[in-house]
């Protein structure tokens, strides 16, 4: 039923740092919300749904707790049930029953003649499968859709902003943890990687960081925004994965040991810096009252903890040294570097595509977190609410300042953290190659190196010999106004989030398609004098247009066409049966004797006049 | 050891010099009467014995972000390459940190520009995510390529390397891959076709409006940041793509290191004063030239092989 194995012990350890913040933070944020008996179940379920997903070992106690998972998180984002909740909640109980088929589909197809078959048996079952990339594409859809990789993501900016803070910390920093966690483990069952599969998964992971951080960049509600960085993050694990997978298949354990290293380092990275910029995210809801990032502002003078750690969260979360955000993203640099030494010129020239993807995804997350925390904490209270707004409850500070306490331990203790994640993956042993000694680590070849601490350290010596600089010149400090060229400051005239991202929004407007609304309110006709005038930009998410939308027309039409068929006339239903067969007839001499163009052609022709006798008019 | 303390004192003494210098060369030639090229340690002087005006609705983050503009730009000066041969240089840090620490610098200067409520700020900082979000592929591509000719992505490792051995062969991509670096070179320190350095105007300021709000000891410390980015990517630029000099014997090794950071000064004056300031939105296709040609040096150097 349930077993530990090595994997299932590094993440229960993710769950436990994840969830111990969380439950501070909650019993805080427990009285912003109405339906407590609901919400209280419905997160302790939660919880130990994903607990069970873990340590789960056979495959219908797994597939039980996987459900459980998703249905405790579907009930979840109803907390408060608004029109956009219920919507949002609708469509992720689709999306995540979507990928559920697939995952049992996976299992039906390996799972011998038990449901109770344990995965250690399932192992040598894929050994024995004839179509293993079969396998692979099944394990992909059904737990990438979950996790919220391209083109599965369009759930995630709904569903993470709709439920309460506390539960989109966990969503977040866990369940699409939970996701990677499956995803690896059924990876390391099937045998005989192929090359495309890496192939397919780093593209995957290239295109969710980049869409994931340019969607981020052009939202505007702040939950929205952190849902759409949780993409872009899962797309760099995906990179490091990726990459793995295809050293594995050219045989160099060593370097596919150090990208799968990367990827799950940085899984637990941005369990916890994604959880902590939930939970300030929240606080600053909570204060609020308000998701919209445009109406923030200020709100470092009102709640300096939050802020403060809001920063701590962004600057790890934007890759910057010496953070573990930087540390891991550093490793996944390092081991795309490593694809210098492979053979085929082919693939090695693919390699620059995902680093400039990875690079650029960097920048544009600095980008979008300048906008978040520059917007919602710094300036001017942009609306009433901000104005009034108080630092959270002490509970609630506790939960983020542990948080905060596990993003810097990721930082400091970082060879012991690489040390357990190398034991727990069926990979070779590389930590000694990494570590000579404790305060740096090596990459595996081409001398890369990194030493957080001593980039720490360094950065504190000059910071305090700036600080003595400035004791020893004592300036005089005066406090005035900000210059804005004879007139006030006011909130109306400093930069808005959506004016802050003009110039990228700009740039990728083919992505974008952006809708622009303008109202202005004229005085008695003139052109330019108005008395208040508003400009918005909706963004079209490409994806959900286009793809989603289609998929749901063509439903529509085929539901109809059924829909036509049963509601015949009695003679349309005798034609209806003399067509199948003459279609059966025809096809069993088309494919099964001879296979030529002029039969088919001549097939669909009277298919066609068929057709036109069947759904015609009636005369 | 000492010989690294020299190296490190000659970046960090040199680095103002560096900009004077461009801007008196830029005055000569826009026939001016040229300023003293020592004039930014006049400034800098003049301006830590000022008081201190911080704008009531800025926070916190105005007093933390000199330091933490500062700080890891000092820190990057002290991982330079080494100027001569056999002196000493810190090894366990590669480019990616540096491109880190910089990004981190530029990081806390947005928010600065953000934090004093002013539109100028908002401006500068906004210009300034959109720039240096596409200057970041360019400038990792290129560290790529460049790791790759110098065989090592320790920065200093591969300065000795390509002094010691360059093999023809790449010398296709190790031009691309200069070109790119001068791009990024010019981008990142704001000069003239990203970013004019000696406007006030809101059309054309980057760098300078998010720094608007600096008063006294906060301003000097932050042009002397701006002066050690120069001097650090001049410093790299000459380390790495102007490979020779190092094998001399140290005094000659300093000179002739002098003399190409002086070089790079003159260049950048001699183009600032030869182009005009792209608009904003022409920039991307400046940087998309360093990033294809970070690309292109990739893809050669791989044809090309071993």
């Amino acid at each position: 039923m349930f077993s530990l194995n090595p994997l299932s012990m590094l993440f229960l350890f993710l769950i436990l740092l994840g969830v111990i913040p969380n439950l501070f933070y909650m019993t805080g944020y427990l009285s912003h919300i109405k339906r407590k008996t609901h919400f209280l179940i419905h997160y302790f379920t939660f919880i130990f749904s994903m607990t069970g997903v873990v340590l789960s070992n056979e495959i219908l106690p797994f597939l039980f707790f996987w459900e459980l998972m998703s249905l405790a998180s579907w009930q979840l984002i109803l907390t408060e049930p608004t029109d956009e909740a219920i919507k949002a909640a609708r469509f992720y109980f689709f999306m995540t029953h979507f990928g559920f088929v697939f995952i049992l589909l996976f299992f039906l197809m390996l799972g011998g003649d038990s449901l109770f078959t344990n995965f250690e048996t399932l192992k040598e079952l894929a050994a024995d499968f004839k179509y293993p990339t079969l396998l692979f594409l099944l394990i992909t859809v059904g737990f990438l859709s979950k996790a919220g990789v391209v083109p599965l993501h369009v759930w995630l900016p709904y569903a993470h902003p709709a439920a309460p803070s506390p539960v989109s910390a966990l969503m977040s920093g866990i369940m699409l943890k939970i996701a990677i966690y499956a995803f690896l483990r059924f990876l390391f069952i099937i045998p005989n990687w192929q090359i495309e599969w890496g192939v397919i998964i780093l593209a995957l992971g290239a295109i969710s960081s980049l869409v994931g951080v340019l969607y981020a960049i052009a939202s505007h509600d702040i939950k929205a925004l952190l849902a759409n960085h949780s993409i872009e993050n899962i797309g760099i694990i995906l990179i490091g994965i990726g990459v793995g997978m295809i050293f594995t298949y050219l045989k160099l354990p060593a370097l596919a040991a150090f990208a799968f290293i990367a990827a799950v380092y940085h899984t637990l990275n941005h369990m916890s810096f994604k959880s902590l910029l939930f939970m300030s995210a929240g606080s600053v809801l909570y204060a609020t009252q308000t998701k919209h990032i445009e109406s923030y502002g200020g709100l470092i003078k009102l709640m300096p903890i939050t802020a403060f750690m809001f920063l701590i969260a962004a600057i790890s979360i934007s890759a910057l040294p010496p953070t573990n955000g930087f540390l891991s993203e550093w490793m996944i640099f390092q081991s795309m570097l490593s694809s210098s030494g492979i053979d085929n010129l082919v693939l090695k020239l693919s390699f620059p595509f995902a680093i400039f993807a990875l690079a650029l995804t960097g920048g544009l997350a600095i980008a979008c977190f300048v906008k978040a925390f520059g917007i919602t904490f710094l300036g001017l209270a942009r609306s009433e609410n901000a104005k009034h707004a108080k630092e959270v409850n002490k509970l609630m500070l506790t939960g983020q300042i542990l948080m905060a306490g596990v993003v810097i331990s990721l930082m400091l203790f970082m060879p012991f953290f690489i040390k357990i994640i190398n034991y727990s993956l069926p990979i070779t042993d590389i930590y000694h190659k990494l570590f000579q000694n404790i305060w740096v680590m090596h990459s595996l070849n081409s001398n890369g190196a990194v030493a957080p601490l001593l980039i720490l350290a360094g950065l504190i010596i000059v910071v305090f010999a700036i600080y003595a600089f400035y004791k020893y010149l004592n300036p005089k400090i005066r406090i005035y106004h900000t210059w804005a060229c004879g007139y006030n400051t006011n909130a109306k005239s400093q930069y808005s989030a959506t004016g802050f991202a003009g110039p990228i929004r700009r740039f990728f407007e083919w992505l974008y398609r952006p809708e622009v609304h303008t109202h202005t309110q004229t005085i008695s006709g003139h052109k330019t004098k108005f008395t208040s005038s508003l400009y918005e930009v909706h963004i079209k998410p490409l994806f959900e247009k286009s793809l989603y939308d289609n998929v749901v027309k063509g439903l529509n039409f085929l539901s109809y066409f059924v829909y036509k068929l049963s509601h015949f006339e009695r003679h349309r239903y005798s034609s209806l049966i003399f067509m199948l067969l003459i279609f059966a007839l025809f096809s069993f001499r088309v494919f099964y004797k001879e296979i030529s163009w002029g039969n088919i052609v001549l097939e669909v022709i009277v298919m066609s006049i068929f057709y036109k006798f069947l759904f015609g008019e009636n005369k | 050891m000492i010989n690294y303390i020299l190296t490190i004192l000659i970046i960090f003494l040199i680095a103002p010099f560096l900009l004077g210098l461009t801007k008196s060369i830029k005055m000569f030639l826009l026939f001016k009467k040229p300023m003293s090229p020592f004039q930014p340690y006049i400034d800098f002087a003049k301006l830590i014995h000022k008081e201190l005006v911080y704008a009531k609705e800025s926070s916190l983050i105005s007093r933390i972000a000199v330091f933490m503009i500062l700080a890891p730009i000092v820190v990057v000066v002290f991982l330079m390459p080494p100027v001569f041969h056999g002196s000493f240089y810190i090894s366990f840090i590669d480019a990616f940190t540096i491109t880190g620490l910089l990004s981190l610098s530029t990081f806390f200067l947005m928010l600065l520009g953000l934090d004093s409520a002013s539109a100028f700020g908002g401006i500068g900082s906004s210009r300034e995510a959109f720039i240096s979000a596409l200057v970041e592929p360019a400038m990792i591509l290129t560290i790529f390529s460049i790791s790759l000719i110098g065989q090592s992505i320790g920065i200093s490792k591969a300065v000795l390397n390509l002094n010691d051995y360059f093999d023809i062969n790449h010398a296709a991509s190790f031009v691309l891959a200069a070109i790119s670096f001068f791009i990024i070179l010019i981008a990142e320190n704001g000069r003239i076709p990203v970013d004019n350095p000696e406007t006030h105007l809101e059309l054309t300021m980057v760098h300078e409006a998010m720094i608007l709000e600096s008063t006294g000891a906060d301003l000097a410390l932050i042009e002397m940041a701006s002066a050690l980015k120069f001097a650090i990517f001049a410093t790299l630029f000459v380390s790495l793509f102007l490979p020779f000099g190092v094998n001399l014997c140290w005094c000659l090794a300093v000179t002739v290191f002098i003399l190409k950071l002086i070089l790079v000064s003159v260049a950048v004056a001699l183009i600032e004063v030869n182009t005009a300031k792209l608009r904003l939105f022409k920039v991307p296709n400046l940087l998309g030239i360093a990033i294809i040609f970070g690309f292109l040096s990739l893809f050669i150097y791989y044809v090309v092989g071993e």
